[in-house]
């Protein structure tokens, strides 16, 4: 699709880096975006950093019960736990800033795996579920031309909260619901995450390094 | 940063755009073109072509495409222009009107009077029109530094830009009609159907609240958190304006009530319109609202416009529509009951009252999962009368679904032996109090569209004490409740918004504000967003149970249809 064109060239810029980052993807950029991170950073008091900050933590799947965007009630754990590298992330279908960029690294991520895209999982689960029903969610994931691989989940506002508070994503409201996206390359494995906005090359460089070691 | 650029031109050659003008004036009459607006709230150029815009720019020109609606200003810096702040303060907005892009930062203290917002970038040169439009295309400020990666940079040609601009320089706070520097005027609308009932206590609640305001001492007020030096220390303080009252009570048919809200709104000019009472028909109050850009803030109805995507009217809940929406999932749902026979249902509502509104969209929910509905329609007026009779002619049925006034509810006579499963609307028939005959008490589900009284007592005991206190008659609590907290909600959010009166960042900051708040009435939690304009979203299903047969229990959890 001519929408993602110009993302082969993004991965291509930023993958050599990505693939030796370590923890800091904020020094893995071209001169130019190099220049441009310093001047974010000197000004960091007003405007969000542009690298997202990554980081390992273990979180115990709660055992909850949640309604993915086609109807069925499925347990979370079901979901994520189904062998593939899961990337996950929360989002709200009203929501105007934070969450459609999200949205939209998701659908360019499937986009730049290709052929690879259905070995790995995209988790999107609502902070707003009263108001986001499984089908305000369908809408939401033909907007973004999620594909099977990419699922949507929505349940009762306790369950949503229960999602949250287990991943370290609760802040009290939706609205000020931060920038975050995680990923876990296996059961039983860490989960990598990202606080801020990870790009596509972030995501790709984690997923396509065990991914190219099988 | 050229190479960006050149990409953006090379999609716009390359004729990726796709004309989408599709936009109609949602203010009716004829449209006027402004195709700065028109970029801004729905990222359509002045060709009819999507807006794009790209973030995550590369060296190479690649990034991730933004586009259309999408891409649109107001999806960040929203419809005041002013933008927002996150609670945790990291992700921040700023606001983009003219006065915050362009007024020099070089002034003598005190000689600003720019409106504080919390989310200013004050701290830059001020932009020219050449630098702001290269911060458009570019992402760099009036400085040089990248702006947010948050922030696209777009593809605007130089008419688009300049029609842009122009526009931001309209969004500055000005003073609004009903704002003076010692009041604020607000409006409380009351249609001729409204309950009279419910109108008394409504409205003593509302004088009430607005003399309890008017009673804190008067003068000037210190200025808060200023040392005198920094360029708000004008503007950073709130004066102490009194709250004055307008009660404009519409009076014939509806298609009049346009005509003469005009003329209140002509001779009475007012910020906002706060809480007011509807009977059947709020659609014209509504369309007036959204006309004039009037935020019109949780009136008293049963039946709302459902229009999630217009701005002005913000309400409690879908009211009977709601309710349609709860029956429909209990009727609906194989939780229900399983396996059975076909479900004939029949509902029974009163012409010209709210039931018919939620008896059409009961019947519009339950086509959709198949289910026919059969209605019996009683007369306007009337009421009591046709009732027991209308019910012996529905018991064939197996689901009976009732949208009554208690007086029909009164009349209802003896339960028959059938219909298996009876529905009752709760708002029509006064909740808990709905005067049912004993034999169908223990029969009915009532539509609840609130928190159950138990859980709700700590929520309702403070407006009930201030009531009690102030001595304003218990008529209507449901009503008086929730106007009382309508107005809470608006005291609460005007100290937030400081000295900003600006209709639209009055309903921004209410969206925002109203997640936090805790005591919620009889409402167990309220939310609002762009593109959700009722804040309660579900409701039980509660039938009397207890020893005396006066205690609420729900069938269900929760419902959100």
């Amino acid at each position: 699709m001519a929408r993602y064109s110009s993302l082969r060239t993004l991965q291509c810029a930023r993958a050599i880096a990505c693939s030796a980052i370590g923890y800091f993807s904020a020094v893995t950029a071209t001169p130019v975006l190099a220049q441009e991170l310093n001047g974010a950073y000197a000004q960091h008091h007003r405007i969000l950093p542009p690298a997202a900050t990554r980081s390992l933590v273990s979180y115990a799947t709660p055992r909850v019960n949640l309604v993915r965007s086609d109807g069925q009630h499925v347990l979370l754990s079901d979901e994520i736990d189904d062998g593939r590298p899961v990337v996950l992330d929360f989002v709200y279908t009203t929501c105007t800033s934070v969450c459609p960029l999200s949205s939209q690294t998701f659908s360019a991520l499937q986009e730049a795996l290709g052929s690879e895209r259905e070995r790995v999982h995209l988790v999107s689960i609502s902070i707003d579920p009263e108001q986001d029903t499984p089908q305000r969610l369908s809408e939401y994931s033909s907007h973004f031309d999620a594909g099977p691989q990419w699922q949507f989940y929505t349940g009762t506002l306790d369950a949503s909260l229960a999602v949250q508070r287990a991943f370290g994503a609760y802040r009290g409201d939706k609205m000020s619901h931060p920038p975050l996206t995680l990923l876990r390359m296996a059961p039983g494995q860490p989960w990598i995450r990202f606080d801020g906005f990870a790009t596509v090359a972030d995501l790709l460089g984690e997923i396509h390094r065990p991914l190219a070691a099988r | 940063m050229s190479a960006a650029r050149a990409v953006l031109g090379g999609l716009l050659a390359l004729g990726l755009l796709v004309p989408v003008w599709a936009a109609s004036d949602p203010h009716g009459g004829t449209p006027v073109p402004n195709i700065g607006e028109s970029i801004y709230q729905r990222g359509v150029l002045g060709s009819g072509a999507q807006l794009q815009g790209l973030r995550e720019v590369t060296a190479q020109g690649g990034g991730l495409l933004t586009k259309g609606s999408d891409a649109a200003c107001i999806n960040c810096h929203l419809r005041s222009g002013l933008g927002s702040i996150s609670t945790d303060r990291r992700v921040s907005i700023p606001p983009i009107t003219g006065q915050y892009l362009f007024q020099p930062r070089q002034m003598k203290a005190g000689d600003h009077d720019l409106p504080y917002v919390e989310n200013v970038h004050a701290d830059r040169e001020p932009y020219t029109d050449a630098s702001l439009a290269r911060a458009i295309r570019e992402g760099v400020d009036s400085e040089g530094k990248p702006l947010s990666s948050l922030m696209p940079r777009f593809a605007l040609g130089d008419a688009d830009m300049a029609a842009l601009i122009a526009y931001l320089k309209t969004l500055d706070p000005r003073r609004v009609p009903g704002v003076t520097d010692t009041v604020l005027h607000f409006a409380t609308i009351i249609t001729p159907d409204a309950d009279p009932v419910k109108r008394r206590g409504m409205l003593a609640v509302l004088q009430q609240f607005f003399a309890d305001k008017n009673a804190f001492p008067f003068g000037p007020t210190p200025h808060l958190r200023s040392s005198g030096k920094g360029i708000y220390s004008k503007s950073l303080y709130m004066a102490n304006r009194r709250w004055q009252l307008h009660v404009w009570e519409l009076t014939g048919p509806p298609d009049g009530w346009q005509a003469q809200l005009a003329q209140d709104l002509a001779r009475e000019p007012v910020m906002a319109v706060i809480s007011g009472l509807g009977g059947s028909n709020w659609s014209p109050v509504h369309a007036f609202c959204e006309h004039e850009r009037l935020p019109c803030l949780f009136p008293n109805v049963e039946v709302p416009v459902v229009a999630d995507h217009d701005f002005y009217s913000l309400y409690f809940s879908k009211g009977v529509l709601l309710e349609a929406g709860l029956i429909a999932e209990a009727i609906g749902s194989p939780r229900a009951g399983g396996q059975r026979a076909p479900l004939t249902v029949q509902q029974i509502y009163r012409a010209g009252d709210a039931g018919e509104a939620g008896a059409a969209a009961l019947a519009a929910a339950l086509a959709r999962r198949g289910i026919p509905v059969q209605s019996r329609v009683l007369p306007a007026g009337a009421q009591g009368n046709g009732v027991a009779d209308a019910l012996r002619l529905a018991e064939s049925a197996t689901t009976l679904v009732l949208w009554l006034r208690p007086e029909d509810v009164a009349a209802m006579g003896n339960a028959p032996a059938t219909p298996q499963a009876v529905f009752i609307s709760g708002l029509m028939g006064g909740l808990e109090n709905a005067p049912l005959p004993a034999s169908w008490r223990s029969r009915v589900q009532l539509a609840y569209p609130f928190d159950l009284p138990d859980r709700r007592v700590v929520r309702v005991d403070y407006p009930m004490g201030w009531f009690s206190f102030r001595h304003i008659p218990v008529v209507a609590e449901q009503v008086q409740v929730d106007t009382y907290l309508a107005c809470g909600l608006l005291a609460e959010t005007l100290n937030h918004t400081a000295d900003v009166f600006v209709r639209e960042y009055l309903v921004e900051r209410m969206e925002d504000l109203l997640e936090h708040r805790y005591l919620t009435g009889y409402y167990p939690r309220l939310a609002l967003a762009e593109g959700q304009r009722f804040a309660s979203k579900g409701g039980y299903l509660v039938q009397f149970g207890g020893t005396q047969g006066n205690t609420l229990v729900a069938a269900h959890d929760w419902i959100v249809p």
